[in-house]
This record gives structure tokens, sequence and C-alpha cells, in this order.
């Protein structure tokens, strides 16, 4: 699989290396970022709010004289945390639900399918909003809702490649063998659906990040006084028409990075595995 | 003179009243009835000022109006008995004249003669006691039954004749003409017949009337050839709706209005420093009071209260949040502006070894976690975020939970409120003319607001005797006792008292504006 994915890598080898170099900064970030920062991400310092840029504060302070380099820097921690576990588990669901709609097909397909697309219907951000009110404001919450909508939309990507590979020899050999259906969907199968699964997690794990920062920004994601890049926006994005855009241009601009990193790796990844 | 104005009278040529706080208790007894408005410096007749505002976020029903937004509207077309300005001075409207008997618990109003509604139907007493009933009614479902309620009763209003009523008080009450004041801004006068119909004809007896009103979009207003006064400036006043404060700042900005009713600093920093824009900056009581439940947990020790107390920068929060434009607040309602505070108590200050001490004294000097809950508005998250920083400091470890204003509020009713559920909350509390209704149900053993389930029968037997208290030397020594008692208890923090702050462009002048987020335009022009 590694060969598959990795064979045409070369085209798009710059773009690839680039937006891994992003994204490998940042995860640093996520990991280090709160121990290595030049100050405490959560201090207020009333007395020097709205600070501009200086050497003391890279990227200025708050409007409750918070270092926002040390917030942009930390900030990455919340939105890889919980970006990448709704992802992963939106894969392990899509996997498993795509596996068992594309391998058993009949009415299981056909109810199970139809159950997709009501869900696909929907506005993402409406009804992560809604389950969001219900349940109310949390990380945990918002990873929770965000695997919920990502789910089905992973969930037809591997059904159509099921379908796919159920026409190859080998799937009835497997069945003549009188392997049990778990073993084919899941030994027999699964290796063989890996690639678009892969391609297919990457390029939501960019549309997560989105989501999570939307969901923050909306007040229904990552709560104060957390340094969640699209908490930052949403808490100073009304101080730029007075000339402080610094509080909110570098979470601005540390987002759009990210997603940007991801969607880099998603596309070369994507053009290996043809 | 009856002695109640002597004794004012009296205190001011002792000295121990400003000429400033005696025009306010003079006007609050009816003293100074016959005071005219402020002298507007008169522009040129004719203009259509442009308005931005707060979109109402219900029905323009003046019995429930409770949000900025609609509280603008009901102002532009209806009247008070008495109009409370900016500087708590009382001054006559729709009310001429007022008297209290010897205790204040009957009131006579003597009403203005050659008033009309904008349907034509003439105003008078009935209309005042209709008006003054509906208001009063639990079964109307009265938003200003949290001003009323305890105060006056239905059946408490009774006309004498065409142009005087007189209000018979639950109890003495010293300060009632703020009551029926535009401080209490449910209280504009409807006629008898009111049908519920204000939103389709915005029937009133204001110097504009209605011209179009589009729910959610705008409202616009034309000069009343029949007013009562002086006739209105503006041949035409229109109002656009927003939803944030950032659309309205670039649409000032950017000439397409020539005021915004009301601007909070927070995302209008740069509006503060810009030269082409007329600040208009009024101290008002509108505070935060963050509650610290008094029933449960270690917040039910005083000592712990009292350390979370001791924690906080006041001046840095002024200075951070406000830019300055607010007053330190004291742990009670007792705003500094208000005549009645007694401004010998102590004033709080920051005092970290103090505060550790006291945790030690209570055993927890480990400290303990809790969860302070509020709402998204304005400066309050922020706010929410320097109490978590300054709990820190004394190892209280508080979670946060931001809510929006719905939720956190619910139903208003004990167990199904964030509000008055949480172990410590923050909330916003508007400005008020006098601190009573602020001293009642926040506070009171059997208060509707009392998110800190705080019970104190001396307290409880203070307040009612503050609100009984006619003459001002008798309130600041009940006021006194006040204070000292809730900042010994603290059930709630008031860390400051910010101004209101309205904008205009640099043409525009004779905007006058209330510490409610009313605006009156009468004497608006464009230069």
């Amino acid at each position: 699989m590694t060969q598959k994915l990795f064979g045409s890598f070369s085209r798009k080898r710059t773009s690839f290396l680039f937006g891994l170099l992003v994204l490998a900064f940042w995860v640093a970030c996520a990991f280090v970022g709160p121990f290595v920062v030049p100050q405490d991400p959560y201090a207020d310092d009333l007395m020097n709010a709205l600070a501009p840029p200086s050497a003391e504060h890279w990227f200025g302070t708050d409007q409750i004289g918070r270092d926002v380099f040390s917030r942009v820097i930390a900030g990455a921690r919340p939105i890889l945390s919980v970006a990448p576990a709704a992802t992963f588990l939106a894969a392990l669901c899509g996997t498993m639900l795509g596996l068992v709609t594309g391998y058993a097909g009949g009415w299981v397909d056909t109810v199970l399918s139809r159950l997709v697309e009501v869900i696909l219907a929907l506005p993402l951000i409406v009804v992560a909003l809604l389950v969001l009110v219900a349940l109310g404001p949390s990380s945990l919450n918002a990873t929770l809702v965000i695997a919920l909508v990502f789910t089905p939309i992973i969930a037809r990507t591997v059904r159509s490649a099921v379908l796919a590979e159920c026409k190859l020899d080998y799937v009835p050999a497997a069945q003549l063998r009188d392997e049990t259906a778990l073993h084919i969907m899941f030994v027999e199968i699964l290796p063989n659906v890996l690639p678009p699964i892969v391609v297919e997690v990457t390029v939501r794990l960019g549309y997560a990040i989105f989501t999570v920062a939307s969901l923050s920004f909306l007040g229904f994601g990552i709560q104060p006084p957390s340094p969640d890049w699209g908490l930052s926006i949403a808490e100073n994005y009304g101080l730029i028409v007075g000339g402080y855009g610094w509080t909110v241009g570098f979470a601005a601009l540390a987002t759009a990075s990210l997603v940007i990193g991801v969607n880099l790796v998603a596309e070369g990844l994507q053009d290996a595995a043809r | 003179m009856t002695p109640l104005e002597r004794q004012i009278i009296d205190e001011h040529r002792a000295g121990r009243l400003s000429r400033r706080m005696f025009l306010r208790h003079a006007s609050r007894i009816g003293l100074l009835a016959a005071l005219p408005a402020p002298a507007a410096a008169l522009g040129r007749p004719g203009a259509t000022v442009r308005v931005a505002s707060q979109v109402p976020s219900g029905a323009l029903e003046p019995l429930t109006v409770s949000e900025i937004g609609g509280l603008a509207m009901l102002c532009q077309t209806g009247e008070f008995l008495i109009f409370d300005g900016s500087d708590l001075v009382l001054r006559p409207s729709l009310a001429t004249g007022w008297t209290p008997d010897a205790d204040c618990s009957t009131w006579t109003f003597t009403l203005r003669p050659g008033v009309k509604f904008h349907d034509g139907q003439a105003f008078g007493a009935a209309d005042v006691v209709a008006t003054m009933d509906r208001l009063c009614d639990p079964r109307q479902g009265s938003n200003a039954l949290s001003v009323l309620r305890g105060v006056l009763s239905p059946g408490g209003t009774r006309r004498i004749d065409e142009l005087t009523v007189r209000f018979e008080l639950d109890a003495p009450n010293g300060n009632f003409p703020y009551y029926v004041s535009s401080d209490n801004y449910n209280a504009i006068m409807l006629p008898a017949n009111y049908a519920g119909d204000f939103e389709a004809n915005f029937n009133g007896t204001g110097p504009f009337r209605l011209e179009r009103y589009a729910a959610k979009q705008g409202a616009s207003f034309v000069r009343n050839p029949a007013y009562w006064g002086r006739a209105a400036l503006p041949a035409r006043t229109e109002f656009t709706f927003f939803t944030d404060q950032q659309p309205q700042i670039l649409a000032l900005e950017d000439d397409q209005v020539d005021a915004i009713v009301q601007i909070s600093v927070q995302g209008a920093q740069g509006l503060l420093r810009d030269p082409d824009v007329r600040i208009i900056d009024i101290p008002a009581s509108t505070h935060r009071q963050i509650h610290l439940r008094c029933d449960q947990g270690p917040l039910a020790d005083r000592r712990v209260r009292q350390a979370i107390a001791l924690c906080l920068d006041r001046p840095g929060i002024l200075h951070g949040l406000f830019q300055g434009r607010a007053r330190l607040g004291n742990d009670s309602p007792f705003d500094p502006m208000f005549a009645s505070t007694d401004r010998s108590v102590p004033q709080r200050r920051k005092d970290l070894s103090r505060a550790m001490a006291l945790m030690n004294e209570a055993g927890h000097a480990d400290g303990f976690e809790t969860t302070l809950t509020t709402e998204r508005q304005q400066e309050i998250p922020d706010l929410a975020v320097l109490v978590q920083n300054a709990c820190g400091q004394i190892g209280i470890r508080v979670g946060l939970r931001i809510e929006d204003p719905g939720t956190y509020y619910g139903t208003a009713q004990f167990g199904r409120s964030d509000w008055l559920d949480s172990a410590i909350g923050i909330t916003d509390y508007g400005h008020r003319g006098v601190p009573n209704v602020n001293l009642a149900a926040p506070y009171l053993s059997n208060g509707a607001w009392n998110a800190a389930h705080f019970r104190s029968a001396e307290y409880d037997r203070l307040v009612a005797g503050y609100i009984a208290a006619t003459d001002l030397s008798a309130q600041r020594v009940l006021a006194g006792r006040i204070q000292t008692l809730l900042l010994d208890e603290t059930p709630v923090i008031i860390p400051y008292f910010y101004d209101y702050i309205c904008a205009t462009g640099p043409t525009v002048t004779g905007v006058a504006v209330s510490g409610l987020s009313q605006i009156f335009l009468q004497d608006a022009a464009l230069s």
C-alpha cells in the first residue's frame, strides 16, 4: 500500500513537503508549545491591554493583556486535539458503516444508505449547532458532534470502494472458502480500500479544523479561557475596526496555515493514491 | 413648606448636600416640579436624524419589553409621568407636580392638562390608573413587576379628578417618583382603552408619531404637530436595527447613520479615539453582579467569599475593560453617584495575603474546585476569565461555563435557571436612578433574583427601613449599615459601575440619552 500511495509522489513533492512542514510545525506546537512560549498564555495584564506588537510581545496583547504570540502557539493544542479526534472517530464509524452497507447489500444497504443520505442532506453546521445546544458546549461534545456529521460522508466513500472490490475475484473466492462476513470485510476487503480511506480522512481533517474553529467562534466549541484560535477570533473580532488587528489576525493566519497545510498533504496523498 | 422639604433645604444650606444632590432630592419630593428641562442648544429644525439601534428581540409590547432595542423604541412616541434625566434630577413630563403624605405611603400627582394621544384621545387620570394597574398586575406578565412588586398593587392607583391621581402604596416609599419615571422603562402612559396593539400604531403622547415600523428592520417617526410641548426639531427620525455593534460603528463612520443608541467600550475603542465622532458619556449605575452561593459548598463560608472579593484588581479592571469609563464598585448596589451612598465605608482593595489568610482560616488552604457560569454579553466573558485568574491566585480552581443569555437566564425560576442555580455567576444589572430595586430582588431573603441564596433577617430589616426612609440623612445612615453588612457577608461582588456611552456624528447636536439606553431626539439637529 505504501508503494501505491507514494508511487507517483514526485509530481507534487514540493507542495506536499511544504504542507507536511506546516502541519509538523503546528503538531510540534500542540505538543510542546505551552511549555516553550515566552509568557503564560492565560495570564492577564490589565495595565498592558491591547499593546501593539513589540519586542516584549511579538504579536501584541489582547483586551485583557494576554500575550497573543503565546496564545497562538498554545492554541494549536485545543484545535489539534478536537479535530483529529473527531476525524479519527468519524473514520472508524464511517469505515465500519461503509463496509457493512457495501458488502451486505440488499435491505441493509438500502436502509443504512437512505439514513446516511438524510444526514448528508442537512447542513453540517446547523446539525452541529442543534446537537450542541442540546448537549451543551464543550470540547468533548464538539468532538462527538463533528464525528457524527462526518461519519456518513466517510461511510459513503468507503461503500463505493467496497462495492468495486466486491466485484473482484478474491471476494467470491473467500466466500467459497466459507470465511465469515466479518473476516471478508475486515481482513480481505479493508486493506484494499485503505488508500481512499486515508485520503478521505486527510481531507476531512481539514474540514474538521474549520468546523472546530467555526463552532468555537459561535461559542459552541472550545470554551474560554482556552487560547483556541476560533475562540480568540470570536473574542476579539470587534477590535479590528478600532485598529487592533493583531488580536485577530495572527489567530486567523494560524487557522488558515493549518488548513492549507493539511489540504496540501491531502492533495499529495490523493495524487499518490491515483 | 413640609418638614421634609425644610429638611432638604437645611441640608443644602449646611453644606451637607451639594447643589447637584440638592436638585436630585428636591425633585424627588416634588419640590422642584416646575423645574424646566435643561436648555438645549437649539439647532436648525427640519432634519432627518438617522439612528442605529439594537434590534428589538420580540414584539414591542410596553408591558413586557425588557431589552435595549425595545425600550429605545418605546420612548420615541411614549412618555412617562416624570422624566429622570442623565443627572438623576426628576423633571415634570406628563405629571406637573407630585407630593407625598407625611410617611410617604401615599403620593399625589397632578397631571398636565391639554395632552392628547396620537389617535386624538385626551390624556387624563383614567389613563394613568389603567396603565399602572396593568403594570402591577401579575396576570398581565408585566416586566415592571420587578420594580413594582411590593410597592404598588392593582387598585392602588386612584383617580381623584380628571387631572389628579393618588398612589396608595403597599409600604412607605421615599423614592416612589422614580418608580413611575423614565427609570421604569415600561411605564409609558397608554390610553385606558389600550388593546395591546402598540406595535401597530405606537399610540403615545410624545413629540414624534409613528410613520412606519418593520420588525427586525427599522422604524421611522415624524414630528407630532399636536404635541403639548415645544415642537420637535427633527421633521423625521429613522431607526435602522442591527444585531451587532460592529456594523453600527461602520455605519456611523461611513455617514450612513447620525447616531448609535449605545456602544460598549469593548469593540468600540477605535470609535472612542476618533476625533470626528462625538461621544456622549454619562455616569450610570449599570453594573455586573458576581454572585457567590451562600448556601452550599465552600462558598457557604463568608471568609471564602471575602477572600475571592479580595483577589480582584478593581482599578486594573476599570482600566483594562473600560479604559477608565467606569467607577469602582464596593460590593453593594450603592453606586458612588447616589446621594444616599455612605462614602465613609472603606473601599475594598486587592489584598492577596489577607485573602490567603482567610482561606486558611476557613480550612481551604489547598483551595477547591468550582464552576463560574455566565452569559456571553459585552465584557462579561473577559470578566469571567479575570475572576478565574484571580481565584487561581488563592488556589480556587474555577471552571468557566459561558452560555448564550437565553440559556443562562432560563425560565428565571429557582431550579430552572443557570443564573439562579449556579455556584458562581456573573449577571448584568441595568441603570436605576435610585438603588431601591437593586437592593431588593437580588438580596432579600425572598428575592426573586437572589442568585446568591443570601438569607439575612438583618439585611431584610435594613432594606425595608431604607426604602421607607423619607429624609436623606436617614437614608444615608441605613445605606452605611447595608453597605457594611454586604461587605462583611459578600454574597455578591460588584467590581464596577460603568458609564453609558452613545456616539454621534460630528454634525449632530441635541441628542439626549439616559443610562437605560433610552434616546430622546426632540432637540436633535444636524449642523
